[in-house]
This record gives structure tokens, sequence and C-alpha cells, in this order.
């Protein structure tokens, strides 16, 4: 059915129907490739969205919202009768009111653009997933991703306050807003953190905004086991110290960066850790010092700290592409690298992680470590040949096997790339292991309130 | 030879993992009207299309824009996790396109440039006007040091003029010119009597100013004047690349021909092209190339009072960000700030699409504009033809040369 007409009366030049200009939005960074979509919208008002949005709830088209397309499930790709709604042009830092904490932003505004802007006044947005570079708020709330930072500051559903979303029927709500606490009835906010695009099209976000600390500094240190690690970060939280970010990298992930990024490592180490202290400039030194210290009890094959600024933000980049950079270690070009992301308590990442490689070594195939063991997030990176069925079939064992393994040591099936296409029968399974298979229901009638339809973002997160 | 493209093609979007960090530098995405095919990302995944069509025997979709409308800039490396240049898919696609027998996928104003340079060794066929500027000099004779204009100061105002008449005409009818003159090259000369003489008189005025800056340091040269060639730049960068073997024999040649044994070049694109590129085609190529502030020695000025901000031409700092020598030089002229999006994370000033795609050419320029002039700097100072008629949006533009030539010591 050709909608073109329609489309441009809405839309005027802001639409793309050209099947070749079309063909990047087919694929995020996930491993999925979607449907070519009816077209794609770069709308530049919320009144555009508006029509646009009644206009496809009457004609039973499908919409995919898109942010900076860093969906690492699949959340972001167009299926069978959809249209793509990028909000690119949504790329506006609206208003940044410090005294009151709050900054106000429209959901194209990439979240490093958004911390550069804040650090002008020494705040900044603690929620720094991986792809911070690409990634959108809009996208970030909408998957609720975590990060680095997690560790000390939680996941983004701890920073959105309020957002103003345009509904599939064409109206808006405005859900919360620029105050800290509210208590006002159902917490309306809180289901669009993670929704995926599903509810309907944030096109506002009304964020809460942090000093920055006053001093970090961070440590490096390399061990011969991952328990030593995970005993490490116990003892260090234990003592009141809460690691701004605590990451661990296994030793195909130190490769990798070796080869990506000219890092030097210890030759001898298996696990990488890096740990930042935030603290204030009297009393960093010592904080340091007294967390090496907890560290140097583990026996450590090597551990440094530094404060140097460049130092640190040339780690802190590495660490964020290490996904990408381990595509520097594919043993076949046909391989690609498909990223897991569970999560467990933190006092049980060790155990878990022994068990994920072990199967990893039954099954043959070859996976990297890495994630935040602060928050007990493990990243298990499977390296998988796409056109290879036997490749795909022991990777997809793995995933189901590595869920498995974080239910059972009482985690979560996502820890922060939400579930999209790829995790939607994990889901199911964890409700299940829960008994509360229930919920998905419970999901499918919020859905049905808000889109009566099933217009937005259909087949992501649940059927 | 379409083998080996293919199999560097590959081995590029294979390390790919679409992760988008490139196109948050990509400066052709934002005037794109943020269309993902005309940003770092997208031209890898187009790159990847093109690829597998290519591989299956399947004809080729009209793609070509994507590749053809990148800067070259390769602000993605920088940025990339896994090492991929977006720039470089480009450049390798636009080589495919150019080999293949199927011409959809090639642009017209390329075939054009291409063939014009081929026929008058220069792209717009006026190289017997890229001496005017020099007349009354004297040069050196047998020199050690050449001065090579390499044409580019001399062709700006007529690709100015030559791009307000595109606009007039709309891109159906301008690329059917285009087409015509690519068939037909000797018509060139009707659209090339159109200039815009008072930028030429301001490039020619640069022109000697760098000669001056350079005698002023003690430096002695030789010029070719009127059969200086244009360097073959367009050639390269829009994938012609068996053609540019070809020619850039033939500019060696000649300066070699010259005697002597060192280059000085005076814009970063013929500086990049002769120092990182010409290399790779010439066997056993020794020449020296220089840019012109590499040897310059003027005083320094104690009392800055002047706030500048310097625009770092791509073709200097995203090619080696160690080289800071202009703004070494002017540093110690004046107060010199960068851009806040300076070093490796520079953002280009969007001349390269100039004659391709102008409207997209003139919003990235303004948003490189709109950067710099928010230092709060009183000038904003250029190393590069292009950028200079590229970022000229005001009168507080001006070129490092003509900058450096006003406060020498009278």
């Amino acid at each position: 059915m050709v909608y073109t007409d329609a489309l441009r009366e809405i839309l005027g030049k802001n639409v793309i129907f050209d099947p070749v200009e079309k063909t990047p939005y087919l694929s995020d960074a996930s491993a999925f490739t979607g449907k070519e979509p009816i077209a794609v919208a770069l709308p530049e008002s919320v009144d555009e969205i508006r029509k646009l949005l009644a206009f496809c709830d009457s004609n039973k088209i499908f919409v995919v919202p898109r942010g900076g397309g860093t969906s690492l499930t699949g959340a972001s790709i167009p299926l069978e009768n959809f249209i793509v709604l990028s909000m690119a042009k949504f790329n506006r830092i609206l208003n940044i009111s410090p005294a009151d904490r709050y900054v106000v932003a429209e959901p194209g505004v990439r979240l490093d653009d958004l911390n550069e802007k804040l650090s002008e006044i020494n705040f900044f947005y603690p929620p720094d997933p991986a792809s911070s570079m690409a990634a959108t708020v809009g996208g970030s709330i909408s998957t609720n991703a975590g990060g680095l930072r997690a560790s000390m500051y939680g996941t983004t559903k701890e920073w959105v306050l309020g957002l103003e979303v345009v509904l599939p029927d064409g109206s808006v709500i405005t859900t919360g807003g620029k105050v800290l606490k509210r208590s006002a009835g159902y917490d309306l906010t809180a289901l669009f953190i993670g929704a995926e695009g599903t509810l309907g099209v944030i096109t506002k976000a009304f964020l809460k905004i942090w000093p920055k600390p006053e001093a970090t500094g961070r440590i490096l240190a390399y061990y011969d086991s991952i328990e030593k690690i995970g005993l490490a970060i116990r003892n260090i939280k234990a003592s009141g110290i809460t690691p701004l970010i605590a990451e661990f990298l296994d030793r195909i992930t130190m490769d990798s960066l070796r080869k990506a990024k000219g890092m030097a490592f210890p030759e001898t180490a298996s696990y990488m850790l890096i740990l930042d202290v935030a603290s204030t400039e009297l009393s960093i030194s010592d904080d340091l010092e007294r967390t090496a210290s907890m560290l140097r009890d583990l026996q450590p094959i090597e551990l440094s700290i530094t404060r140097d600024p460049e130092e640190m933000a040339r780690i802190y980049e590495a660490r964020k592409g290490a996904y990408s950079s381990l595509l520097k270690v594919r043993t076949s070009s046909n391989q690609r690298v498909i990223i897991g992301d569970v999560v467990v308590p933190a006092s049980e990442l060790p155990a878990a992680l022994k068990e994920v490689a072990a199967k990893a070594e039954e099954l043959g195939i070859m996976v990297a470590l890495f994630g935040h063991i602060s928050d007990g997030n493990i990243h298990a990176n499977i390296f998988a040949e796409p056109g290879d069925k036997e490749s795909m079939s022991k990777e997809e064992e793995f995933q189901v096997y590595l869920g498995k393994v974080a239910l059972q040591h009482g985690g979560s099936v996502s820890a922060e790339h939400g579930i999209g296409i790829e995790k939607k029968e994990l889901l199911l399974d964890q409700e299940r292991f829960t008994s509360s298979e229930m919920s998905i229901d419970i999901m499918r009638k919020i859905k049905h309130a808000f889109d009566p339809n099933d217009i937005m973002n259909r087949g992501k997160i649940f059927d | 030879m379409t083998e080996n493209l293919l199999e560097q093609l590959e081995k590029e979007v294979g390390n790919c993992i679409n992760c988008g960090f490139c196109e948050t530098v990509c400066p052709t995405l934002d005037p794109s009207g943020f269309s993902l095919w005309k940003g770092a990302r997208g031209r890898v995944i187009m790159g990847r299309t093109l690829l597998e069509d290519k591989k299956n025997g399947i004809p080729v979709p009209v793609l070509s824009d994507s590749f053809y409308s990148c800067l070259d800039c390769h602000a993605c490396l920088y940025v990339c996790p896994a090492g991929v240049n977006a720039g470089k898919v480009s450049q390798l696609s636009r080589e495919l396109i150019t080999t293949s027998s199927d011409r959809r996928n090639e642009n017209p104003y390329a075939r054009m440039i291409v063939e014009v340079t081929a026929k008058y060794g220069n792209p717009l066929g006026v190289k017997e006007r890229s001496a005017d500027w020099a007349e009354g000099i004297g040069f050196d004779k047998n020199a050690d040091y050449l001065l090579y204009t390499g044409n580019m100061f001399q062709l700006m105002p007529y690709t100015k003029n030559l791009n307000s008449a595109r606009k007039s005409m709309g891109k159906a009818l301008s690329n059917f010119m285009a087409s015509r003159v690519a068939n037909h090259p000797s018509l060139i000369r009707l659209l090339s009597r159109m200039r815009d003489r008072k930028m030429e008189q301001k490039n020619f005025e640069t022109l000697r100013n760098i000669v001056k800056l350079l005698r002023i340091s003690g430096i002695r040269f030789s010029y070719l004047g009127e059969k200086e060639p244009y360097p073959g730049t367009f050639i390269y960068d829009l994938g012609y690349i068996e053609k540019f073997s070809k020619y850039a024999n033939y500019v060696h040649s000649v300066l070699k021909g010259s005697g002597a044994k060192k280059i000085i070049t005076v814009d970063p694109h013929t500086y990049d092209l002769l120092k990182n590129t010409f290399p790779k085609f010439i066997a056993n190529f020794d020449l020296e190339i220089l840019y012109y502030l590499d040897l310059i020695n003027i005083p320094t000025i104690q009392d800055r009072k002047e706030k500048v901000v310097y625009h770092e031409p791509c073709h200097f700092v995203l090619r080696d960000p160690k080289y800071s020598r202009p703004f070494q030089v002017l540093s110690s002229t004046a107060d010199t700030a960068l851009a806040k999006r300076s070093g490796n994370r520079s953002r280009c000033c969007g001349g390269p699409d100039e004659l391709t795609f102008p409207e997209l050419s003139e919003k990235a320029s303004q948003i490189r504009y709109d950067e710099l002039k928010s230092t709060g700097a009183d000038l904003i100072i250029t190393a590069c033809p292009i950028c200079n008629v590229n970022l000229s949006k005001e009168n507080i533009t001006m070129e490092i040369a003509d900058y450096l030539a006003a406060r020498l010591p009278s």
C-alpha cells in the first residue's frame, strides 16, 4: 500500500521513501537485519509526530522510534509494515537548572553531548552506557541503559524525573516533571523507562543532574583469577567505599585492546580491573591508597594508580570501545561478535563467570568476558558466524545458558540492553523461573491501555 | 584490480560493528537532514551493500551519492573503536563505481572534472591563467626549492561562480550540463569564462604574500608558471585511480624536470597528496614535500592583542594530528584559540563537496563557521583556499599568509 501523499502532507520534506536511502535504517548495533520500512520519518516538531502517529494508528501501520541506533537487541529495527521514526532532529538541550538539579532535553540529544554541555557548569548526567558517544537520551531511557558509572549512580531509571510523550492516538501527555520528588498516583514515567518505544514516542525528557565529583582517581590492577577481583570488590564495598566505576576485562578483551588501541597489559594477567574512586581533593590520595591496599591484599600481578586526566580518558574510551575492538581478534573474517548481557548479585559474579567460561569451553566457542563487576553485570561476547548454522546454534545455546546462569544466581536475563527481538524467549524463561508468567500478561494489558491498536514497535519485548 | 578492491572493501566494512560512533563526528550527517546514508555509519552499510551486490553479481542500485558526499576528512577514523575508516570505504566504493561498466552510479560532475583535467591539466581548463598572479615577480632558476601552487588558489574564483550558475540551473539541468562537458571537455571553456574577479585578486594577493614570507625567510625557489600542472587531487578523490596513476606520473615528471629536490606546497590538499599519496603511485619517489610555513621564519610578536581562532584543515590535522606548524606560527603572532571541535575531533568546512553537493557543503560550512565564531575571536584564520572560501561568511575570515604578511615589520 502506498502512503506517499499522506506522509508527504504530514511531514513535508522530512520523510524518506527511496529504498536505497532507507537501507541504513534496516540495522542497528545488533546482529538483526530488519525489513524495508514503508518510509523513514525525520520529524522536526511534536505536531508532526502527533499527526504521524494518528495516521499510523488509523491505518494500522507500525512505528519504531529510533534514537542513536545503538540497540544491541534489535529494539530499533523495523519489521514488516513499519515506519521508522527517527528522532535525530530533536537534538536540543532546552533548559539547565543546576539549582533545581534538572536538565530538559529532547530525545535525540546524544549522551556525550549532554554531558559536554553540563560539564561547563561542573555538573553531569550519570548514566553512561558504553555507547554514550552515539546513544541518545530517548534511546537510553527506552532501554533503561546502565553503564560504567551505574556502580555508584545506578541506571537510567534513577535519573528520569519526567517525560513528554506522544501517544499512538496523537495525544500528548507529560508524566512527572521538574521536581525531585512526587507522590501522585501511578508512576507513569517509570512505565516508559525500558519500554523500548512500545508505548509512545518520547519528545522531551526531564532528567536529574548532579555535581561532578570533586576529584577522581583510577586504579588498574591485574590478577590471575576473577575470584580475587570479586573478593577485592566485596572487601572494598564492605569497607564503605563505593567505586565510581569497577570494570573487569578478560585476557581476550585485553588482547583486542592491544591490537585496536596499542595498549599494553602484563603478559601473565588473566583479568584486569579498572576501578575509579571519587572523592574530594583533600582526601582522594588517601582514598585511592586505602582502596589500592585492599586490592594489593589479593596479590595482583601488577597495580598502578593514575590521576592524569588524559590517561584516564584514554582508558575510559578504550573500555567503552571494548566491544567493537573485539573484532580485532576474530579468527575468521566471517565472524561477528554478539554481545550477551546478564546480571547477577555482585558477590555471585565470580561463580557465575566460572560457569559461563566452562560452558564456552564445552561448546568450543570463543567468548570474551568483560563487564561491570561492582553491580554484577556480565557481558559475554560470543564470536559467531551468522552464515554458519552450527556456529549460530551454539551461539543460541550459549545465550540461553547465560540467561539460565543469571537466573540461578538470582539475577536477570537482561541488565542494561533491554529485550528487543533477541531476548523475548529469555524474558519468558525469566518470568517462568520466578513463577511470574502473569507479568507478561500485565505488560500486554499496560501496552493495550496506551496503544490499543498495537502499532508501537510491535514484536519487541513480547509477542 | 576489482578483486583487490573488493578484498580491501571487505576488510574495511567487515571490521564494523555498527556502533554508530563514527556518525557522531561525521560533518555531512547533520547538513544532509540526518539521512543516515550521508553519514559515516551509513556509508559503511552502503559499502557493504555494494560489496555484496558485486560479489553476487547483482546489479548495484544507484547509491553513489552516499560515497560522493563523503568529505574525506577521516574524522570517523579517530572515534572508531575498531579502527574502521568510513572515509576509506567511500574512497574504495568510488573506485569500484568508476571501474564499473555501469555508468548509472557515476557522478556527472566527477566525470566532468576528470575528463577536463585529462585534456587541459586543470579541472576547469584555465591552466594558462594560473600564473597571472606572478606577473612581475622574478623567480630563481635552478633552485633546490620549487614553489608548487597546485592551482588551488587560482581555481577557487571559478568554482564559486560555477556553483552560483549551478544553483540557478537546478540539479537536473546542471547534471546534464556536466555530462555534456564530460563528453566534450572543450565546452568547459564557455563555463570557465565566469570567475569571481574580486576573489581572484584576493587569492593572487595571498600567493604573492606566500612568496613574500618565503623570501623574508631567506628561501630561494623557482616556479613553473603556466607550465605548472594541477596535482590531480580531484581525480584521486573521486575514485579514478587508474587515471590518477597515469596523471600523477605526468605531474611527477614535470616536477622532477624542474631540477628541484624540494617542493614547496601552499595548500593542505596538495601537500597531503604529494607527500602521502604520490609515493604509492610513483616508483622511487624522492622529492621532499613541504608546506610553505615549514620554511618561514618570522619575528615573534610579544604584545599579542588580537584574538584569532585557527581552523585546522582536515588534510593536516586528520592525516597527521601531530602536524601543528600553522598553529605554532600563528600562535607566535596572535592570541590563538581553537574551536571546541579541534585536533582529531576537528570538523571539516564542507569544502570538498562544493562542486558535487553544493547545498550540503554550504550547510556544513555554516555549522563550522558558527563553531569558530562562537569562540569570540576577532578573526577566523584558515590555512587552505577551500576552507577560506567556505568559511568566508562575513568579513572576519583571513588566510594565514595574508594575516602573517600584514604583521611583518615594515
